[in-house]
């Protein structure tokens, strides 16, 4: 009997996935447990595995193809066996769950597809809908695909060789107007007329200001760049799904918050000592986790969120969400690109504790198997990006909205400091930049907490250590 | 209300009776061997003459409608024949003793009328006279084909003329009366004093009674014969024009020698039927016809019953009533009793009568028992007789062979001719080469002078309004054009409900009443269908008149005569008459569901109308100018709620001279470049205010357009501006299903649809009733509606809550509901 292959639903966020491999195609002999297409979600990849021994008799799509979860992805059965049948169901549930037809994205709760994975229902999903339209993030009615514009602004973007896919339509129900059309060529450079005419044919938009008068874009910044000694030296790309939805979401932080840092430095002498005997105790097998300083200064972060419930809260732009617990979100750099898992909880962990849990989802992020639900931004309370590894001495991270704030961690750097009775000495101070959204709160809070942070580093205990 | 009548209740409340005179019954009995001193031989056989020519014309096409041929030519006129056979006597009776100074209005059932008329003119013109009226007529179209291989006298190519045009009319060629646009229910020839047929039933009725208005104002002799049926005298309108001609003022309060009553003969050309309904005995109560008399005034409007199956009869009823008419005893009613041998039309089964009854009216026969008496006078001989039938059965057939060839006789080959009829677009200072009547020198006027102290532009120097009493308003601007036209053109007049004395409803005429006689400026009946009727008889008979319907929603009252008379007489009659009338219709507000709706939509649906709705002090005397000084309808639309407005935007103020704005020509009242608001009526003023609330908080800039007019319509402007804007709301006080405003929107969607960058909105009122007053702002476009609609349709405000529920739903739901 022919078994259904859907496409797994990956935690309850994910709607949709994408096929990175096929490994097996159509009339392919597979075994139980061989892997039929590896898949990824927003931020991490899976394999699917054959359910049972056969032979693949359909498959329904290609690599690179955007398959909504639920829907039917491959059949396994004998050569010669009759899969109408179940051709029938999938194509049902095809049309009934597609988003572009539904419109909303949303799988209609009448869909009943077997799925033991997949345990979440349907119901739940709307709910999830509603929720993020509730939170107020920026909801456009018109779908990339089923954009609507009005003549005089698709006019105008057609003389002005604008790409209307750039678009975002802020019209009544999304329709791209000519307002968003001039919007965009406000901030697109200047060009040329012959730039226009080169850009209207081949679709190119000028990035960056071009080599023209007053930085205007020359046809010649559109065409391709050839390099005089080896022709044409470089290669278009299209970027992942990861790397697209991180472009969105940094950009939307910036576009949709109030954003500002401060940046202040600890004395590190406390924790440095620390790390010292953390190390000492690793080695001697006193303790079984290295904590180290990022294991720290998250821990000193947490204390100090309990004491700052305005910064512990997301901001949903009419009204405000205080947590009770600190579910903390850490910057993790993987070959993907980067990754945000949330620590939940994180407020109920001993440093021993954390310091496990931290490495254990970092590590997940980095093999591709962490859980997407906690790659949401919205899972989150507050963020810590650590660049201090890397020697940087101060940035100005990015927020993940909803959320209020972000702790960028700097490297630390020796600093004279006033020890007394007109003594100086240099100091190892750690840096600590604090990107609040100024919607959310305010400098003098937001510099408090700031403070706060660098009290409990400076003035850390652990148990563990004693 | 004039003052010197006064209404004393010791008299009206005195006891006592109303009496009645007998009304004569067919009390003339007299033969043509009675007659004889009173006609020549050849007047005896001409009446015969004219009675067999009806009654060959009127066969040929019972034969082509029944038959397909006639006298073995096989012809198709898929157009109507209502036909008149037995009825000759009665026309010919009624024509005998008209001049061609005496006009008739007829019917659907007219074609012996125009024929007994038309001979009757041929018989009193002179030979010179004939030919030039022939030699004129459309150049000499018709004068040529019938003139062509015919040597014989005058009179008898004018009989050609007169059958040739009328047969070519009712197939629709363009070598007819009216160039084949008005066939055979309105067919018509003005130089023989043959004024339109009306295919309405009594559409005579109120029309003839304005054309002997004409008559009398202008003084020029002869009068107007209206031909109605039996079965029109339950029609409102027919009434409506009896009762205007009966008006008590003609003889108490107008002066002078236009003291009397009006030159009118209402003929009931009473042939017992009204198409299948018998009107003695099933669908009327009179009895006889000429009871309905005594009702109407003292006089029992001299009625009386004629035996219209002895013309001899007829024409002593004529001879007598003429007098009454030049004694201004008038207006007369004459029932003149025929039957109709043929049917309604060809479909008629005359399942309705009996086969008995047609016979028995056969064996008295009009033509051949004129003819028996005839020869029992020694008149005349069989002989002559035959000889007479033989010859006019010749012209016919000949006339017949003319109107059906296609090279001789075309149908008009390009019809867009007929778009070009729908106005004459003329400009003619004055329809009267006499000194207009008035009482006083315009500038010894009491309105003229205060309107003299006012400040012509509502603003000071400093931009602040002077006071509403300072300011000159609408009603001034529109004064100012009336008054001026009147002490240009003698043959103006107005009239309407309180126009005299009181200075009409609205204050627009205050200071006319001094101004002007009373034959120009008078009150009517309230009786809307006789206000604008009389007004198209008047001019098409060659005057120009302002009727006034006091507040729109009357326009239902004159209906027939707004929709069907008023629009179609120049395209109608082939541009040989001109229709120089200004219906006033003032737009209410206040008063509730039957006194506030503005009905400009249901005016501009009609083709044949100009229509305009100026809406501040410069358009409206502008346009009033315009209208007045043009050649066609136009029905001038004002609003109540602004009478009083001053000009604000006409840089100087409005001119104290004399300028025109051409109808169809919108303006833009406040120039933006964000989005255009075009208006129609006085939602100019809410546009502004939405405009400039627009302005302070979305920082959007506005262009105001005043439609100005409806017919006819420049778009040019406004398409200039929405090229600019992109996006347009077009509003209206009307309600907006099925509103002009949906035309207006229409055609600018089709016209700059690549540079919309909204879809054309439509705001107009909810599809109720028009609330109470203190309700209305919930049903008349509000300067918040306008951004309403921006935020829902247009374009999203931000941080914006709509008042009104302009989404799609909403819009889906409504017209579910049919609300």
């Amino acid at each position: 009997m022919a078994v259904v292959v859907i496409m797994p639903k990956q935690g309850q966020s994910v709607e949709s996935c994408i096929i990175t491999t096929l490994h097996k195609k159509k009339g392919d002999i597979v075994k139980k447990g061989d892997v039929l297409f590896s898949y990824e979600t927003d931020k991490a990849s899976f394999e699917e595995e054959s359910p049972a021994d056969g032979t693949v008799l359909a498959c329904f799509y290609g690599e690179g193809d955007e398959v909504p979860v639920l829907e039917n992805m491959m059949i396994i059965g004998e050569p010669g066996e009759d899969i109408t049948p179940l051709l029938t169901v999938g194509q049902e549930a095809a049309s009934g769950s597609h988003p572009d037809e539904t419109g909303n994205g949303v799988t209609p709760p009448d869909i009943q597809t077997v799925e033991p994975a997949a345990e979440t229902s349907t119901a739940t999903i709307a709910s999830t809908h509603n929720d993020k339209t509730l939170q107020g993030a920026s909801v456009q009615a018109g779908s990339p695909e089923n954009r609507f514009i009005s003549p005089r602004a698709k006019i105008l973007a057609e003389k002005n060789a604008v790409s209307v896919a750039q678009l975002t339509g802020t019209g009544p129900g999304g329709r791209i107007i000519e307002k968003d059309v001039e919007a965009y060529l406000v901030n697109r450079p200047k060009m040329t007329p012959l730039a226009k005419k080169v850009a209207a044919e081949g679709g190119a938009q000028p990035a960056a200001p071009g080599t023209g008068l007053a930085g205007r874009s020359r046809a010649v910044d559109l065409s391709a760049p050839v390099n005089t000694i080896y022709g044409v030296d470089y290669e278009d790309k299209k970027i992942s799904n990861m790397r697209r939805l991180i472009a969105k979401s940094m950009y939307a932080s910036l576009q949709n918050s109030a954003q500002l840092t401060h940046h202040l430095g600890a004395d590190a002498r406390r924790i440095l000592d620390l790390r010292k005997k953390a190390k000492a105790a690793l080695e001697s097998g006193k303790l079984a986790v290295n904590i180290t300083l990022n294991d720290m200064v998250c821990f000193a972060v947490i204390k100090a969120l309990k004491k700052f419930p305005e910064v512990n809260a997301h901001f949903l732009g009419d009204s405000k969400r205080y947590f009770h617990k600190v579910h903390l979100g850490l910057a993790v750099d993987t070959e993907r690109g980067l990754m945000v898992p949330v620590l939940l909880n994180a407020d109920d962990l001993s440093i021993a504790g954390l310091c496990g849990q931290l490495k254990e989802i970092a590590t997940a992020c980095r093999a591709g198997s962490v859980n997407p639900d906690i790659l949401a931004a919205e899972a989150g309370t507050f963020t810590v990006s650590n660049l201090g590894n890397y020697g940087v001495e101060m940035f100005t991270p990015v927020i993940n909205l909803p959320q209020s704030a972000i702790l960028g961690v700097n490297t630390i750097v020796p600093r004279p400091k006033d020890l007394g009775d007109r003594v100086y000495a240099f100091v190892p101070y750690i840096g600590l930049s604090l990107t609040y959204d100024h919607r959310s709160l305010d400098g003098g809070e937001a510099t408090r907490f700031l403070k706060q942070i660098a009290t409990e580093i400076e003035n850390l205990e652990l148990d563990v250590l004693i | 209300m004039p003052k010197v009548q006064i209404i004393d209740p010791s008299q009206v409340r005195k006891p006592g009776f109303v009496e009645f005179q007998p009304i004569p019954v067919n009390q003339y009995q007299k033969s043509v061997a009675e007659e004889k001193e009173n006609f020549t031989h050849e007047e005896f056989k001409a009446i015969y003459h004219d009675m067999v020519l009806i009654r060959e014309f009127e066969t040929m096409l019972n034969l082509i409608k029944i038959k397909g041929e006639y006298n073995g030519t096989s012809y198709n006129h898929p157009g109507p024949a209502h036909l008149s056979i037995g009825q000759e006597s009665a026309a010919v009776g009624m024509a005998w003793t008209l001049t061609v100074d005496d006009f008739i209005f007829g019917s659907h059932r007219s074609h012996g009328e125009i024929l007994a008329k038309g001979m009757s003119a041929i018989h009193k013109l002179d030979d010179g006279q004939l030919t030039t009226i022939m030699e004129t007529f459309f150049d000499g179209t018709v004068y040529e084909i019938v003139k062509k291989d015919f040597n014989g006298p005058v009179k008898e190519l004018a009989k050609r003329f007169l059958v040739y045009g009328t047969l070519a009319e009712i197939f629709a060629r363009k070598t007819g009366f009216n160039r084949g646009l008005g066939g055979s229910m309105h067919a018509f020839f003005t130089p023989f004093g043959v004024y339109p047929n009306n295919a309405i039933v009594g559409g005579s009725g109120d029309i003839a009674v304005g054309a002997a208005l004409y008559k009398k104002v202008n003084r020029k002799p002869g009068l107007v014969v209206a031909n109605i049926g039996d079965a029109s005298l339950a029609c409102g309108p027919v009434w409506e024009g009896i009762s205007f001609a009966a008006m008590d003022q003609f003889r108490e309060l107008w002066e002078g020698e236009m003291q009397g009553g009006l030159p009118v003969i209402i003929n009931i050309m009473n042939n017992q039927y009204g198409m299948g309904g018998q009107t003695a005995g099933e669908t009327m109560g009179y009895g006889i016809a000429a009871r309905i008399g005594a009702g109407v005034n003292a006089d029992q409007m001299h009625a009386e019953r004629v035996d219209g199956y002895n013309p001899l009869a007829v024409i002593d009823a004529y001879k007598r009533k003429r007098k009454v008419i030049e004694e201004k005893r008038g207006p007369v009613l004459l029932d003149v009793l025929t039957y109709r041998y043929s049917g309604h039309s060809p479909s008629d089964a005359s399942s309705y009568r009996t086969k008995e009854e047609v016979e028995a009216w056969e064996a008295q026969d009009c033509i051949r028992s004129y003819g028996e008496q005839l020869q029992e006078a020694e008149v005349a001989t069989p002989a002559d007789l035959d000889n007479i039938s033989d010859e006019i059965r010749k012209l016919v057939n000949e006339m017949f062979l003319l109107a059906i060839n296609e090279e001789v006789s075309p149908r008009m080959d390009n019809a867009d001719i007929i778009g070009e009829m729908m106005f004459s677009n003329g400009s003619v200072d004055s329809f009267s080469d006499e000194k207009p009547d008035v009482l006083m020198p315009m500038d010894e006027n009491s309105r003229v002078k205060k309107i003299a102290g006012k400040e012509r532009f509502a603003f000071d120097a400093e931009g602040k309004p002077f006071s509403k009493m300072k300011q000159y308003q609408l009603r001034d601007g529109i004064f100012e054009a009336i008054i001026d036209r009147f002490y240009k053109d003698a043959s103006l007049i107005a009239y309407g409900e309180e126009n005299r004395d009181w200075g009409g409803a609205f204050a627009v005429y205050g200071g006319l009443t001094e101004a002007l006689p009373y034959h120009r400026l008078f009150n009517s009946p309230i009786s809307e269908a006789s206000i604008v009727g009389t007004a198209i008889g008047y001019a098409m008979c060659g005057g120009r008149v302002i009727p006034e319907i006091m507040y729109c929603d009357f326009i239902g009252r004159a209906g027939d005569e707004i929709f069907n008379q008023l629009p179609k007489w120049q395209a109608m009659s082939g541009n040989v008459l001109k229709m120089p009338v200004v219906v006033r219709v003032s737009v209410g507000s206040k008063y509730g569901a039957q006194h506030s709706q503005d009905w400009t939509s249901l005016v501009a649906h009609i083709p044949g109308i100009k229509v305009c709705f100026p809406v501040t002090p410069y358009d409206a005397k502008g346009l009033m100018n315009a209208a007045l000084q043009g050649t066609d309808p136009v029905i001038f639309f004002e609003s109540q709620r602004i009478y009083d407005i001053g000009e604000q935007f006409h840089k100087g103020g409005v001119p104290e001279g004399y300028y025109e704005i051409p109808l169809g020509d919108p303006d833009v009242k406040k120039e933006g470049s964000d989005i255009t608001f075009l208006t129609v009526g006085h939602t100019l003023y809410p546009a502004l205010k939405a405009a400039k609330e627009l302005e302070e908080r979305f920082s959007m800039s506005a262009e105001v357009i005043d439609a100005r007019s409806l017919v006819p319509f420049n778009y040019e402007k406004v398409i200039a501006s929405v090229k600019k804007t992109g996006k347009i709301i077009v509003a209206g006080d009307a309600t907006t299903r099925g509103s002009f405003l949906n035309d207006l929107a229409a055609s600018i969607g089709q016209l700059a649809f690549d540079y919309l960058d909204a879809p054309v909105c439509v705001l107009g009122s909810r599809n109720w009733v028009t609330p109470a007053h203190e309700l209305e702002e919930f049903f008349f476009p509000q300067p918040g509606w306008f951004i309403d609609m921006i935020h829902e349709r247009i374009q999203p405000l931000r941080d914006y809550i709509p008042g009104q529920n302009f989404t799609d739903g909403e819009m889906v739901k409504r017209a579910k509901k049919g609300i």
